[in-house]
Parts: C-alpha cells; structure tokens; sequence
C-alpha cells in the first residue's frame, strides 16, 4: 500500500503527538510521598507543596506527623522499606539515618543546581549532613532553615530596673550576672521569688550555647567520646552558681507543671536562652500583651577566644528508596528556594535562602522582636554541634536522663559539677561505644 | 445444618488466627530479637546473650527493676483496700446508689491523657493547688513533688484512677454473698465488723485472689501514667520497666535490649503468678455456701 506524502507527514505528526503525550503523562503521574514533622506549620506548608507539585509536575501526598510519633513511623516505614520519597530530618539524627543507608546522596544535584548560585544560599550549613568527613564528604539532605539559640529578654523588667539592653555586639558573665542580679525579684522577701532573672534547666539548647561560646565542647576532637573540656566545665560552673550561689535563677523543679517556653513569656523570669523558634510561641503566649521583648547574644565566657553561636539546620532528605530521585530532588530545590516567600517561612528559622531571609519583610519590623535582624549577624558565628549517633540517648533530648538529667541534678544541688559529668560519661560513652567501639 | 467436626474450629478460627498472628507471634519473635542488635531501620545482628549481660551489668536496668518492685509493693495493697473500701460504701441500697458507682468508676474510663494532665496541675510545684492548700493552711513552702517524690505521685494517680475496676469486681463479689448468712450472724449476736471480719472477708478472697493477680500484673506493666506524667524522670527515678521497656524499643531504636528487658518481665510477672497460684491454697476459701 502506497501512502500519500500527505498521509505520511499526518501519521509521523500524530505518532510525535502521541508519543510526547505520553511523556507528559509519565510525569504527571508520578506520586511523591512527602512527610513534615510540625503541624504548627501545615497550613503554610500545604500552600508550598501546592505550589512545587505545579512547578516540578508531580503529585505529592503531603503528610504530617507531629514529634515524637513522627520518628516512630518514619523508622517503621523504613523498616518496611516503604520510607515516603521525601522526608524532614533532623540536624541530631541524620548520622544515623546516612550510616544506615536509608539516605540518598544529593550532592550531584547540589553541584548541578546549587553551587552555580552558592551566594544564595547559606551552604556553609550542609556541613552537618555530610559523610563521612562533615567538610570533605558527599551531602545526603538539604537544609531547609537554619535555627540558632539567642538569649530572650524581657525590655520592661531591663527599664523598670534601670538597666542598659544587652549589647548585639556581645557582653560578659560578670554584666550578665549583674542583670540577673538587679532582676531578680522577691516582693515581700517571703522565699517565693516573683521574678527570676535567668530561667534554664539541663536542656541542650540551655547548656550548649553557654558551654560552646566559652571555648567549651562536651566532645572530643574527633567526636566519637565524651570528654568536656575545661571550657565546659567553667560554664557549667557558672549556670550552677547561678542557683546555687546567686539565687538569680529557680531549679526546673521549681517550673514543675509550667511548659518550659513558657516560663518566660509568662514573666516569671526576665531572661532566658533558647531557640530563635521560640518567637512564635512568645507572640502567641504574648498576644494582647504589651510586654515588649527583644534578641540579645549569649554572654560570652571567659575562655572564649571568639564568638560562638549555637546553632544548625533543619533538613529535606530523600529516601535511598525512592524511585523518583529526580523528581524528589526538583521538589526540594523548589521547597527551599525563591518560591518560598517571606509569608511562607517559619518564624525564628532562617530560610536557608539568602535574599529571603535578608528581605526586608522578614525581619517584621511591625512585630516583636523589634531586632529580629539580629538573628542574622549572630548565625555568622555559628560553630560545631554536639549531635553524634545515639545523641538522644546520651544528652537526655526525650527522656531527661543522661546529660540533662546529671546536669538538673547538680543545679540543685544534689551532686556536684564533675560528679555529674562523670555520670553522665559513662551514661553517653556507653552510649557512644555502641556506635564507635567497633572501629 | 448438618455438624462437621470442623464447624467449632471456623467459629474459634478468627479469635485463634489473631491470637497466633499478634500474640503468640510477636512473642516468640520477641525471644529470638532479645538475642540481636535491632534499630528497626537496618537488618537485625546476631549478639548472641549480650543484651541480657548489659541488662544485668547496668545500674540503671537495676534502680528500674526496683522503681517497678516499689511501684508494685505500694500500688497493689492499696489498690485493693481502696477497692473493698468503695466496695463496700457502694454495696447499699441507697438512693441514686448507681450514681455513686459510676463516680467512683469513672476514673477508669478517663483518658490517661486527662487524668495525667489534671494531676500534673494539682502537684504543679508553683501554680499546684496541693501547694498552695498547704501553704496557705500550714504555711509550708513549695514542693516539688514531681521532681522530688515522682514515683509515690504515679502510685498515688494511679491507685485513684484504676481502684474503681476492682471496686466493681468486689462489688459483683459482695452481692453473690447469700444474705441468710448476715441473717444469721446477726441473730447470734455478730457486730457488723464481726460479720465483715468472719462472712465478707473469708467469702471474697476468691475474689480478692482474682484481684490480686489483676492489680500485680497491673502493677508490672504500668506505663501511661509514666509516659503522661514524668516521663521517668528525674533520672531515671520513676522509670518502670514497662516504660523502659517503650523507651529502649521506641526512643532508642534497641529493639534486642527491649526484647531482652521484655521476657525478664515476662519471667517476673509468671514466677509471681505462679506463686500466686501454689500459694492461694493457703488462704483462698472455695465457695461452701
């Protein structure tokens, strides 16, 4: 049969047509599964994922599951090999999850699609989930917001005591412990103090902020044991005289029935160190309020040679399961680049990318903190974490124990400083040695 | 329908395959991941005994084992008094008598969420009304209960919220207890506390065994109100074994250690049983009414 040139071009045309027709179908048929651990957050997040499944031509289930239960179903999903393609990780456990293999390595993607504009985003900050060196290895997630501690304080009690704001440029334990001092409050001098100048407990965004910006680390050089340096001891030292010895701040038995974040916003204490995530919550236990609060560095130690601040990313990762690795890899690049606007980031996080976070939306000048912008000159300082495999476990992050637990109990009084850092060696070394002694 | 001999075993089928698929199953799973090292995410190591070693050489493994014996001496003698106590306030013909049951029952039947949320705010060191009475009352200063006495706080919310399960089973107790017998005793003279002393008493341990052996497996396996209230903590303090058990399994991805901690509880709540069992021949008296 003879066909018409006519007839040819038309079936070449409809053969092209249907064939890129079934191009786009594939694509527009591939599912992501897609896990986010705070639904504080999901009505933002939603809105994102609306828009990235558009932009990268995919569906996404979006799911969210809030902490703790978010690692218990991850870890059972991973046991069933049936990890979601992308998932949220967490700077404390993403060693693990790379040693086990349960992560994808980006870091071609990241050379593709992020390093020919590196100046846009802070990538200092995927250090921490490199492997196996944490400069030199391969990325295996991708930080979507970087959070660090700061100290919160309380600008009304400063004025009603007549004291200077802290300084953004950086002060001393000696003028921190004057503050403390001056307000503290005790109406009627009956033992129940009203106002406390400093709230903390054994809590690692407490204690790691003063150790680390003291030259301290609880950590050795190659991170694989427990052994705190002189550094650490000091600035333990000084948080418990500052119960013990100066009565400017109440042991955590004290705050006993009172969420931890809210010690502060209540008024019960004048300062406080903690996540720069806390703002959300300020404002929201703050709303009505007049109480004005604002952003100051972590006193500096005496053994500190330079600024450190305590900080690290939240990450995206992609399961070495996936079978959409591109596409998984498309979504997060667009969940965590220009397309997420000022109104879509979280409050206290730094987006990871730049003229975002240096937007002058972001800094909320209408809302407190009035110097939100500090955040900013303060994540230049930004040095080592003491997360490693087991960290949970040894640093007492769920169940109080371990550090944490040691460290409460020396700060009342209970045992002392190098009793409880003996204790809580053994505790986190025991811990360590199950991922390290082999080695 | 004609009867096949197979018939009984369809109708049990259901119940059975359950029991071997999400009891028994898991069990005897449970026995060979004692023996390996198990984060869920990654294929299970053979270790061999070496959880049960660590267990046995580890201090904490110890100060929980008798945080869990504590729990259990305390919770149980008091469960069981609180129980025959309501019991019996609640085994007269009173008007609106059902109400009061179902007061001192609700507990029971309360979310541990709730309940652990409502006692947290009584023993709240600053804002506790439990502080503030005193104060105000005796002029005592604050206390951190939660922090300083954690474990006698979880006995007692947990005596208040189960003591309503056994009050019932008293109660069906006391009412199988023919009157003529109260009739009798009193026409000889016998005082309410003779007739409590020489009728009840005697007639419930039956039932008392039954309760026994409910309030000690209770005893062992309490877990929610840890995890609502302390969370085990400080240090360990009130940690129980079911709830290191969750810790270890769930917290710390060391599913071996808890497998291996879960048959020693397993071996401690069956030897107690058992105990039990051999020793109600002692003082438990058989229906002779």
């Amino acid at each position: 049969m003879q066909l018409s040139r006519k007839r040819l071009f038309l079936l070449f045309s409809l053969t092209l047509m249907m064939l890129s027709g079934v191009v786009s179908v594939q694509a527009q048929d591939v599912t992501l599964r897609y896990f986010m651990w705070d639904p504080s957050f999901e009505e933002s997040e939603q809105v994102m994922v609306d828009i990235c499944s558009a932009e990268v031509g995919v569906n996404v289930e979006f799911e969210v599951i809030g902490t703790p239960d978010y690692w218990t179903n991850l870890q059972a999903l991973a046991a069933a090999g049936d990890l979601p393609d992308v998932f949220n990780m967490s700077s404390g456990f993403v060693d693990e999850w790379i040693a086990d293999g349960l992560l994808l390595n980006i870091q071609e993607y990241i050379d593709r699609d992020i390093m020919p504009n590196a100046e846009d985003y802070f990538t200092g900050l995927l250090d921490v989930a490199r492997a196996p060196d944490k400069t030199t290895g391969d990325a295996y997630a991708f930080p979507f917001a970087f959070v660090e501690t700061v100290l919160f304080y309380n600008m009304d009690a400063f004025d009603a005591a007549g004291l200077d704001y802290p300084s953004e440029d950086g002060w001393t334990w000696d003028e921190f412990l004057t503050a403390a001092q001056a307000l503290t409050i005790d109406e009627g001098d009956d033992g129940l103090v009203e106002q406390y100048g400093f709230w903390f407990y054994g809590r690692y965004a407490h204690i790691e902020s003063w150790v680390y910006n003291n030259g301290g680390s609880f950590l050795s050089e190659d991170r694989t044991s427990f052994a705190p340096n002189e550094g650490a001891v000091e600035a333990l030292d000084f948080l418990v005289s500052l119960v013990q010895e100066h009565g400017v701040a109440p042991t955590s038995g004290e705050m006993e029935g009172i969420r931890q974040q809210d010690v502060f916003p209540l008024g019960l204490a004048a300062m406080w160190v903690d996540g720069a995530w806390n703002i959300s919550n300020n404002r929201d236990q703050l709303e009505g309020s007049d109480l004005r609060w604002g952003l100051a560095p972590i006193p500096q130690g005496p053994s500190a040679t330079e600024p450190q601040a305590y900080g690290w990313p939240d990450l995206m990762a992609i399961a070495s399961t996936s079978e959409h690795p591109d596409e998984a890899w498309a979504f997060i690049n667009c969940m965590t680049g220009p397309l997420r606007t000022v109104d879509l980031t979280f409050p206290g996080k730094i987006p990871v990318y730049r003229p975002t976070a240096e937007a002058d939306e972001w800094l909320e000048l209408d809302l407190l903190p009035a110097n939100k912008g500090f955040l900013l000159d303060w994540a230049v300082y930004t040095g080592p974490t003491s997360f490693t495999p087991g960290w949970g476990e040894w640093r007492g992050y769920v169940d109080g124990a371990g550090l944490e637990g040691q460290i409460d109990a020396a700060v009342s009084g209970n045992v002392t400083v190098e009793e409880a850092l003996a204790a809580a060696g053994e505790t986190a070394n025991a811990v360590l040695d199950r991922f390290y002694g082999e080695e | 329908m004609r009867y096949h001999k197979v018939t009984p075993y369809l109708f049990i089928a259901p119940m059975l395959i359950g029991l071997l698929l999400f009891r028994l199953g898991p069990i005897v799973a449970a026995l060979f991941i004692s023996f390996t090292k198990w984060n869920v995410r990654t294929p299970p190591e053979f270790l061999g005994l070496a959880n049960y070693q660590e267990m046995f050489a580890s201090d904490t493994f110890w100060l929980v084992l008798g945080n869990t014996l504590l729990f259990a001496i305390v919770y149980v003698p008091s469960v069981i008094i609180l129980a025959l106590v309501m019991a019996l306030l609640v085994n007269q013909k009173l008007r609106g008598i059902g109400v009061y049951r179902g007061l001192f029952f609700m507990p029971y039947i309360t979310s541990m969420v709730a309940v652990a949320m409502v006692w947290n705010w009584i023993f709240s060191t600053r804002f506790g009304i439990l502080n503030n009475v005193l104060r105000d009352l005796f002029g005592t200063s604050n206390v951190s209960w939660l922090t300083e006495y954690p474990l006698w706080v979880l006995i007692i919310v947990t005596v208040w919220k189960t003591s309503g399960f056994q009050m019932m089973i008293y109660v069906a107790g006391l009412q199988g207890i023919p009157s003529y017998l109260y009739e009798a005793a009193r026409i000889d003279g016998a005082t309410r506390w003779q007739q409590f002393r020489h009728i009840t008493l005697p007639l419930l341990t039956p039932i008392t065994f039954f309760v026994l052996i409910f309030s000690i497996i209770e005893a062992f396996r309490t877990f929610e109100v840890t995890f609502s209230m302390t969370g085990g903590g400080p240090l360990n303090q009130s940690t129980t074994l079911a709830y290191y058990i969750y810790q270890n399994a769930f917290v710390f991805n060391r599913m071996g250690f808890a497998s291996s901690l879960a048959y020693v509880l397993m071996f401690i709540v069956g030897v107690i049983t058992v105990l039990n069992f051999y020793g109600r021949r002692r003082w438990v008296i058989k229906d002779t009414y």
